[in-house]
Order: C-alpha cells, then structure tokens, then sequence
C-alpha cells in the first residue's frame, strides 16, 4: 500500500517519545546514590523533550485524517486501535503530569518510585497498544507479534540514549544505570529488528494470489508481483532497519563505553539517536510497501 | 438474523462489466473507483504446465463481501462504519474522520478514499434499492443472469434475480418480476442455470471476517485458496 508518512512519523515520534520517558523513570528508580540535583535538571530536559515529541507526534497524526475536525464525533468504539491508542495516550499524559508534580517538589527534583513504576508501564503499554493497532489478518506483513516487539525496541534504544543526552546537556554524570539501560536496550532492538525482518520477509507465501489474471477495467495497471515486490525492499529492511537502525547504535553505545570524555559521549549517543530513527523510516517504508493486503489483486 | 449477499454464477458470467457500469451509475461512484470490479482470471492450465487448449478462464467480480464479522467495522474509531440488521455493512459518511484504518483491515481492497469527499466508501449492496424490495443494480442489470441476491440464512436456493413476467409486460410487472435460484437450477433447456455441487460454491480467501458473497464454479479450479 501506499506510504502513510503522517503514520510513520507518528509511530516512530510516540515511540520515541514514550521510550524516553520509560528510561528517565528507570534512571530515576536505578540511579541510588547517583541521583543529585543536576539529575533534577536532567530529569526535567528528558520530560520536556519527551512532551515535544508526543506532541509533535499527534499533530503529525492530524495531517493523516481527512476529516480531523470530527475527531470529536465519536472515538467510541473499544476495539479500534486508534481508539485504544487515544486512551493509552490520554493515561501516559496524565502519569506524565503527576511525575512533572512530583519532580517539581521533590528536594533534587526527581520524583518517587512509585509513579515512575508507573510511569513505564504505561509507557510500555502506549507503545504496544499503538503497534498492536495495526495488527490485521488481511495484511500477513503486519499481523505478527514481531511487529510490536520491534517498535517497543525501536523505544528501547531512542529513548535511554535521549535520556543520555539529556544527561549530558544538564551535566549529570550519574549516568552509569541509563548506560547499563543504554546498552540493554540496544540489544533488545537489535534482537526486535532482526526478528521483524525475517517475518516480514517470510509473509510473501500468506498472500493469496489467484494465478493468471487481469481487471479489465483498468488494463493499463500492472499486476502485482509479491516476489519482487518482497525482494526490492531486502535492502531497505537488512540495511537501513537492521545494520543501521539497530547495529550502529549499538556499536555506538558499546563506543561510548570505552570513551571517557562528554564530547565523544554526545557524538556518539547523537549518531546512536540518529540511526535508530533511520532505522525506524526504513523498515516503516517497507512495512507499508509490503502491506499487501491477504487477497492481492 | 438477515445476512444479505450476492451469489455469482462464474460459469455464467461472460465478464460483460455490466455489473461495473450499472454500479457505477446508479451510485454515481468517482471516476477511476469502483465498487464492483471484475477480473479476468486465467487463462490457467488445467493441469501443471498445461498448453492451449488445455486452459481454463473466468471472470470473477469483486466488491465488498458483506461480511458476517467484518474487520472494517472493528477498526473504526467512529462506529461510520457499521452493520446493518439486514447484514450489509454501511458507512455512515458524516461520522467518518477518513483515517482509512478500515481501508487497511479490508482484506479484498474494496473500499477507497473518496477524494472529493475526504471520506471512505465501498459496495452498500445498493441499500437504497433493497430496502425497498428492489434487487442490487448489479443483480438486475447482470447481462448473463450469473448474480442473484437473498438472504443467506434463507438459504441459497431462495435467492432472487430478474425475470421474464409472462403476465405484465409493463416496466414495473417486469422489473418487479423474480426468479427464485432453486426453480431456475436444473438440468436440460428450462433451466437457466445448470446443477452444482455445494463444493463447487466458493467464497474469497477469509482472514476471520467470514465473507458473505458466494461464487460459483464448475468444473474448474477455484484460484485464490478455500475456506
């Protein structure tokens, strides 16, 4: 099907979003005797930058409706993923807030266990129940469970090396727990990433095609070919999901372990950063390039 | 509960595209969409690596299958799309907010963005019609009288398509006129449509959404999987 940019950019800014939010709650629970006031500083760069993203994130959404302005219409059907997606928003935003609360009265600024528990479950389940929506039998590319898992990865590596950032900025030097998380994560998405690929490339033999055949109202179009169809994006999927999007960044986390100096730390988490969202374009062009749908024609 | 469908005879059908046209007119669909569209499936061979004249082809037309548990409807945010007491599947254009999710979740790629309208639309088995009794403009325009339409929970052979009124020749004794598919079917020069097996009633490839369209093929292979 036709590449849904406003999807792609939203998928990837949400994700980006709830995974950054996910690891200051994990720095701020791990961090123990690390945690001091520039971590309260840091705390609050990662919160701000984490708000950008999800909102920039929803506006991106609004340019793919074609009628935005009925948004308020309805919204009530439980068993759409837009509309699960808009809950598990709304729920992010108001735990967001308490944590803002907390982080505000709270001597070194970072906020108490308890909502930052909080906190990543509800960012981990934003970020399932947003990739979980676009789980659908008539499309074999999408309907696995390796497509969640790849884009919760996808917030694994994004959001602790933003938050390393972040760290950087405030001058936190606390940063060997969202280090630890750092590495973790991008593991975790490489392992994702490579998983996704092999079921997306795997879906060409789900998709039903009916042999020879034409429409002879539209003779001019060309038949849809799934083998080369699925063949032209194993570049796309192997090298700029895979090698780029979670290899890099992974190599850059494990760099940035034997560099001791914040220049070379902020180089390397930057291009970690920006491979992963690379990464996440990529295997988003072949994920709606190879969205054919179960009954091709 | 009703579940209307349609019932296409592909042994009859002569893939004239009547059923495209009169579609088309009827409810003004864009031009370059359609809500019923026929392809030509085929030539295939009968047998691996068969040659000319050991082939095989038919036209099969493919619109909205009214389905019995439609993804469409699941996905949609808004409840624009929903189903009917009568079983057809409708969308309510007012509430749509045009996300095309259920673009997405329609496994046979018949609904479309309507660019003008900035809303999606699809197949609405001609409600306008049926609800007042009258048959799909599909069904009665159909130039090989291949499609017949009724109540799946009736029963296919109490399905109805257009008919030759002995009686009134006047426009609405004919239009008005029907054929029931059990007393058409039979063998020998009465009986427009010759006997099949409930083998030979096929269905498009289902992901969960149980369509409710049949088609019937003769003789043949069904391409595009079974149920």
């Amino acid at each position: 099907m036709e590449l849904q940019w406003p999807l792609i950019v939203f998928t990837i800014l949400v994700a980006w979003s709830a995974g950054l939010f996910a690891s200051q709650c994990l720095v701020a629970i791990a961090g123990g005797a690390e945690l001091s006031e520039k971590s309260g500083k840091s705390q609050m760069i990662a919160w701000v930058v984490s708000a950008v993203l999800l909102v920039a994130g929803g506006v991106a959404v609004l340019f793919h409706l074609e009628h935005w302005e009925r948004i308020f219409n309805g919204f009530g059907n439980v068993t759409s993923g837009i509309t699960q997606e808009l809950v598990a928003i709304v729920v992010l935003v108001i735990v967001a807030i308490i944590y803002l609360a907390q982080m505000r009265r709270a001597e070194n600024g970072v906020p108490g266990k308890a909502i930052c528990v909080i906190g990543i479950v509800a960012s981990i389940a934003l970020v399932g129940i947003m990739a979980h929506s676009y789980l659908m039998a008539a499309r074999p590319a999408w309907n696995s469970i390796a497509w969640v898992l790849y884009v919760l990865g996808n917030a694994c590596v994004l959001g602790p090396c933003t938050m390393l950032l972040a760290m950087l900025a405030a001058r936190d030097s606390g940063t060997s727990s969202a280090r630890l998380i750092a590495l973790v994560g991008s593991v975790l998405a490489v392992a994702t990433a490579v998983a996704y690929a092999v079921v997306l490339q795997g879906a060409a033999s789900s998709i039903v095609t009916i042999g020879y055949y034409s429409d002879p109202t539209m003779v001019a179009f060309p038949m849809t070919d799934v083998p080369s169809v699925f063949a032209g994006q194993s570049f796309l999927i192997w090298l700029g999901a895979v090698v780029v999007g979670t290899l890099v960044p992974l190599g850059c986390v494990l760099a940035a372990r034997f560099k001791k100096d914040a220049r070379s730390h902020a180089v390397l988490y930057a291009l970690a950063v920006l491979g992963a969202v690379v990464g996440a374009v990529s295997m988003r062009v072949a994920f709606y390039t190879l969205g054919l749908g179960l009954f091709v024609f | 509960m009703t579940q209307y469908a349609i019932l296409t005879d592909l042994s009859k059908c002569v893939g004239c595209l009547a059923c495209s046209v009169a579609c088309k007119v009827v409810n003004d669909v864009p031009l370059g969409s359609y809500w019923n569209k026929v392809l030509r499936v085929g030539p295939n061979p009968r047998t691996e690596g068969g040659q000319w004249p050991d082939v095989y082809m038919y036209f099969l037309t493919i619109q909205c299958q009214h389905c019995k548990e439609p993804e469409c409807v699941k996905v949609c945010p808004t409840g624009a799309t929903h189903k009917l007491e009568d079983g057809t599947v409708q969308v309510d254009k007012v509430k749509c907010i045009g996300c095309q999710f259920c673009v997405m979740a329609c496994p046979y790629g018949v609904r479309y963005l309507n660019e003008s309208e900035r809303v999606v639309e699809k197949c609405t088995l001609c409600e306008q019609k049926i609800a007042q009794g009258e048959l799909p403009q599909c069904v009665s325009q159909c130039g090989g009288r291949a499609r017949w339409f009724g109540d799946v929970e009736a029963g296919i052979e109490n399905f109805e398509g257009p008919g030759n009124n002995p009686d009134d020749r006047s426009y609405d004794g004919m239009s008005s006129y029907r054929v029931r598919l059990g007393d058409a079917t039979g063998e020998g020069p009465d009986f427009p449509v010759k006997p099949y097996e409930d083998s030979e009633v096929h269905y498009l490839p289902d992901a969960g959404n149980k369509p409710s369209f049949m088609y019937i093929l003769r003789g043949e292979k069904w391409q595009g999987g079974e149920n």
